[in-house]
């Protein structure tokens, strides 16, 4: 059991850098976006599987929170993509 | 009997977990490799929703009140409301390229 956490723990982190590289690298501003969407879902799924190993509520108080924060930020983004290309 | 439950939903859990987080490097690999934005989101949104469901599934078998399972499902609800809502704002904003 703890094993296969671990090993989906490493697999996680080891998608959340290459979602980072993704943002870091230079790239549109779209999709860096669409890659911190994708980021927010992996933390998720992080603190899922940290909540079930630690059996701790107060991770899954974090994930709904962030659930929360990445649909607003996404959102946030898409509105100032849509008006900066009005502007143009 | 009661030893073969528990580490049957132990195995079924972790098989859960394993397949979420894959499915979570898969769609990450794929924001680098495929080629336009639209595609990259097409990748993206993979784990943002069957990715968390995966993990949610595998964390409820595991969590032991009951308080935490509404909190997991609430987090899956959200997650599955939200991200195509996301998802489609982004896509319209992108445009063409």
């Amino acid at each position: 059991m703890n094993a296969a956490e671990m090993v989906a723990i490493v697999l996680l982190v080891a998608a959340a850098i290459v979602g980072i590289a993704r943002v870091v690298r230079r790239s549109s501003l779209g999709d860096r976006a669409v890659a911190l969407d994708a980021l927010t879902a992996v933390i998720t799924c992080t603190l899922l599987v940290g909540a079930s190993r630690e059996d701790d509520g107060l991770m899954l108080d974090l994930a709904v929170l962030l659930g929360l924060m990445g649909f607003l930020a996404s959102v946030t983004v898409a509105r100032f993509i849509e008006s900066r290309k009005d502007d143009q | 009997m009661s030893d073969l439950w528990v580490t049957l939903v132990d195995v079924v859990s972790s098989v859960l977990f394993v397949a979420g987080a894959a499915l979570a490097l898969v769609g990450t690999l794929g924001l680098h490799r495929l080629a336009d934005t639209r595609s990259r989101m097409h990748a993206a949104t993979k784990p943002a929703t069957l990715g968390v469901a995966l993990c949610a599934l595998g964390a409820v078998l595991q969590l032991s009140s009951a308080s935490d399972v509404t909190k997991v499902v609430v987090v899956v609800v959200l997650q599955l409301v939200t991200s195509p809502i996301g998802a489609h704002m982004l896509g319209r904003a992108v445009g063409d390229n």
